[in-house]
This record gives structure tokens, C-alpha cells and sequence, in this order.
């Protein structure tokens, strides 16, 4: 019998299996591509901040941030206030008004406001003896409270009370007080009012 | 053609690449953030909550405050002003200097400003140009600062000073920044409403201390009781038409205090590298202020 039946003639007339062919994308879908990887990279520029993990928006960059620091130049008046909070106010009072039998007053004092190196030297190794303050007579002992404290915390105390309260006088700069920590060395017996005026 | 391992392959690093992106990287980035400095005093900041603030972390927490209180305070932008702190000797080429940092000035202008110092000169610039007639000012003689200010809706509202950034949930487990805003942003209410008593007034009754309130009243962390031989210390101290009968007074439980402890407890002020702004030392009237609380439904001010 003829194998070619009219059977199987009907099942060889069926569509084929359809099969994975290639083709060429459309143009339309690059342009696409292209809009969209211009797109995320704009954004990226705009808010990625280069995946630092210190810059937040609406910052863009870390050289944006740094940029945005405020000033550091001059006095510090924010660092003397905290020292001089922790450490010269329990004393001198935080409004610089001093106590009664504890510390003389620092807001308008002339010590305060007076020669800058007989002031830097006081809290390097203390004060003893007889001292007048706005006319009126001390006799305590200071101890050497600042002597640990480093050059920059120092300036920034004694700038804050030369400029707080109603004291107008010039700043004290860390190297001024480096130098003068120089001078002063590793003495420990506090200073009288007789050997600071000897200096000028 | 059998593609099934490429599409495994196109599905897998998809997943891996987004995971890689959103989950591994901030991890790697803050997740072993450490305790920043202030700048300018150089404290470490943020410090620990005291304990009964992080009990009242857990208060909050367990009454959903989150749900209806953001806290996280967004940022649009920084401006920077230029404030004249000392006129220094030279009057008359400060006033020249002046008159180039800010051309819409008379010469009278100027002179009314130099008299009353310290006084804001420009305001809401960039950093370059505040930085450029700063400069100015300091050739003539004068000292001029700059002052440094995030701006954004929620500032202007005067819900905090700068931007929320990672630092400020440092030690809180866990972290409940919230993301819907029923009612105000938390992040500085402890700045902003420094009170106790008022915090607890308005737990008890929200519409009583904040007009207009939606907040639903807690009066179950409070306990009603009846005064014994003296009145408790901690007894709220109230208004008239709120007060219980003769001879029964109001008193916080624990988790009231906790909570008031906690919300006190919520202040970011601190200047820090990630978003600086300048502390207010020196507070003459600029736009670091807090702006009118027209917008907020709780009072900025202490009501008492």
C-alpha cells in the first residue's frame, strides 16, 4: 500500500512548529535605551552624590559639603564657651561675674583685658597672693587649671573671656599661648602679682 | 534555541545587582556608623538617650506613635547671609565697602547700618557670593561672617534646623523615623516644646494644649486617684475645666513619664559635617530664625 495516504497528506499540511528566528531590533528601542541611560545618569549626577556616604541632598558632592563648612577662620567663640563652661565657670561664675571667696570676676577685669602675656601665664600655672580686681582686694590661690588643656582649647578660652561679658580685647592665637607654654616650661609654683607685672 | 538558563541568569542578577544596591552597600556604608563630632566644639554627638527616654523609645513604639509622626526633617537647599559684627575704624570705606557688597543701599542706609551692628547685610545668597562681599567687608575693615542656613519647607515651619541625617538614630533600636504626617515631624520637639507638664497635658488632652488637634487623647497612661493625706508631686497640673472631682488628682503612670522623657529627649541642633549650618552664637534677627508656626497644629511656644 502506497505509504502516502490521504491521511497523512492532511498532518503534513499543517503549519510548521514555529521556531526562534533572529531579527533586527527596531531603531526605535536603541533611541530608547539611549533616552533612558541619559536620563539615570543625569539623575545620578544630580542626587548620587558619588555613592558617599557623607553627602546627603541636597548636597551633590563631598567637595560641595566641605565647601558649605562654616567659617573656621578666627576666634572660636563656640569651643571657648564650652571650656569655659567646663572648666573656668564653676569658679569665675559662667557669666564671668566670679564668686565671693572662691574667684575674682573676669568680666571687666583688667587682668582679662590686659596684656595678653601676663593673661596666657595665670591659667599655665596659677595665681597666689594678694591680687586687686576692679578695685577690689583678692587673696586666693589659683591652681594651674589650664595647664593641661591643649594650645587651641586654651586660646579659645582666654579669646572667649577677652571678648565676652562686656571684655573687649584682642585674640589670642594657639601660637601665642605655644609660645608662651614654652616660656613658662615645667614650672608648677603659681605666679604673684609682683612676678606678672615684671613681665611684659 | 533553549534561552531558560539565560533568562535565569538575566532574572538572577537583576535581583543580586538590586540587592547588591539597596541592601548590602548602605549596610556596608552606615551600618557601623560611629559617634560624629560637633563642629565647632568638637563634642561627640549624638550621646546615648538616658534610660528612661529609651524606655519611652519603646512606649512610643508600642503606641504607634510612628504611624502618624515623621521624624525626619528634608532640606531643599542651603542659603548663606552675611552678617557685619564689627565696624572696625575706617567708617568711611567700610560704608564705600557696603555700598559694593550690596548696591540697593544709600549711603544714609549704610550709614544707619554701621551705627547698629551686628547687622545682616545680605541674605539668602550663595556661598560664593556671601563669601565674595564677606570679602569685601573685611578688606574695608569691618568683620563680617557668614552665616551658613539649610532652607526647605519643613525649616520654615520651624520643626529643626538642619536636615535629619543618619547620625541622629545612632543609638535608637528601633529606629522610628515614620513616614506619614497626621501630625507634626517629632525630630526637635524637644527643642521646640521644652516643657514636661505641657507634654504631658497633651497626652492626656491633645485638644486642650494644641488647638485643633486630631490627636487622639492617652488617657490611659495616666491614673485618676484619689488625693490620700497630701497630693502627689508628680499630679498634672491642669486647667479648671479639666480638673477630676474635689479630692481625686491626675497622675502619669511610668510609661507617660518614659515617653515625655523620650520626646524631650528628640534634638538634633547640633551643627555636623554631613550638614552643616552655623550654631546660633551671636543671635541677631536672620533667617536661621524659626519661622512663624503658622503651618504646624502644635504651638512652637510654650502655651503655660
Amino acid at each position: 500500500m502506497n505509504p502516502q495516504t490521504p491521511q497523512s497528506i492532511a498532518v503534513s499540511a499543517e503549519l510548521p512548529e514555529p521556531r526562534v528566528g533572529r531579527r533586527a531590533v527596531p531603531v526605535w528601542i536603541y533611541i530608547m535605551l539611549f533616552l533612558l541611560l541619559y536620563w539615570g545618569m543625569v539623575y545620578f549626577d544630580e542626587r548620587g552624590g558619588w555613592f558617599n556616604q557623607q553627602v546627603y541632598a541636597p548636597y551633590r558632592s563631598i567637595e560641595q559639603v566641605n565647601f558649605y563648612q562654616p567659617p573656621s577662620g578666627g576666634p572660636d567663640l563656640t569651643r571657648g564657651k564650652a571650656v569655659y563652661e567646663n572648666i573656668c565657670g564653676l569658679c569665675h561664675n559662667n557669666d564671668g561675674s566670679g564668686k565671693p571667696g572662691q574667684a575674682p570676676p573676669l568680666a571687666g577685669s583688667d587682668w582679662a583685658q590686659g596684656n595678653a602675656n601676663r593673661m596666657m601665664r595665670i591659667p599655665l600655672a596659677g595665681l597666689t597672693g594678694a591680687v586687686k580686681v576692679k578695685d577690689q582686694e583678692w587673696n586666693l590661690a589659683m591652681p594651674a587649671m589650664g595647664a593641661a588643656l591643649s594650645d587651641e582649647d586654651l586660646a579659645a578660652v582666654l579669646t572667649y573671656i577677652r571678648s565676652s561679658w562686656g571684655n573687649k580685647a584682642s585674640e589670642i592665637t594657639p601660637d601665642q599661648v605655644k609660645a608662651v607654654r614654652t616660656q613658662v616650661g615645667n614650672r608648677t609654683q603659681p605666679w604673684t602679682v609682683e612676678e606678672l607685672n615684671a613681665i611684659q | 534555541m533553549n534561552f531558560g538558563p539565560l533568562v535565569f541568569l538575566a532574572a538572577f542578577f537583576a535581583v543580586a545587582g538590586s540587592w547588591c544596591g539597596f541592601v548590602l552597600a548602605p549596610q556596608l556604608q552606615v551600618g557601623h556608623l560611629q559617634q560624629d563630632k560637633v563642629v565647632g566644639t568638637g563634642n561627640p554627638y549624638p550621646l546615648a538617650r538616658p534610660g528612661l527616654a529609651q524606655q519611652g523609645l519603646q512606649v512610643y513604639r508600642a503606641n504607634g506613635c510612628a504611624s502618624c509622626h515623621s521624624q525626619q526633617i528634608r532640606q531643599t537647599g542651603t542659603v548663606c547671609d552675611v552678617l557685619l559684627t564689627d565696624a572696625g575704624t575706617n567708617h568711611a570705606a567700610l560704608i564705600a565697602g557696603l555700598l559694593q557688597a550690596k548696591p540697593s543701599l544709600t549711603e544714609s542706609d549704610a550709614k544707619a547700618l554701621v551705627a547698629k551692628l551686628p547687622q545682616p547685610i545680605v541674605q539668602g545668597q550663595t556661598k560664593e557670593q556671601a563669601d565674595a562681599a564677606a570679602k569685601v567687608l573685611n578688606a574695608a575693615g569691618g568683620k563680617a561672617l557668614v552665616w551658613i542656613a539649610p532652607v526647605g519647607p519643613d525649616i520654615a515651619r520651624g520643626w529643626g534646623q538642619r536636615r535629619t541625617v543618619a547620625e541622629d538614630f545612632l543609638y535608637d533600636y528601633p529606629v522610628m523615623p515614620g513616614s506619614q504626617r497626621v501630625g507634626p515631624d517629632l525630630a526637635n520637639v524637644g527643642m521646640r516644646l521644652p516643657d514636661a507638664n505641657w507634654h504631658l497635658l497633651h497626652l492626656y488632652a491633645p485638644q486642650h494644649a494644641a488647638k485643633g488637634s486630631t490627636m487622639p487623647p492617652y488617657r490611659y497612661l495616666f491614673d485618676k486617684r484619689k488625693i490620700d493625706a497630701v497630693a502627689s508631686p508628680d499630679a498634672l497640673v491642669m486647667p479648671t475645666d479639666l480638673m477630676p472631682p474635689p479630692g481625686y488628682e491626675i497622675v502619669p503612670k511610668g510609661e507617660a513619664k518614659a515617653l515625655v522623657a523620650y520626646l524631650l529627649s528628640l534634638r538634633a541642633d547640633a551643627p555636623l559635617f554631613v550638614s552643616p549650618f552655623t550654631a546660633a552664637t551671636p543671635a541677631p534677627e536672620s533667617t536661621n530664625a524659626p519661622a512663624s508656626t503658622a503651618t504646624t497644629n502644635a504651638p512652637a511656644t510654650n502655651p503655660k
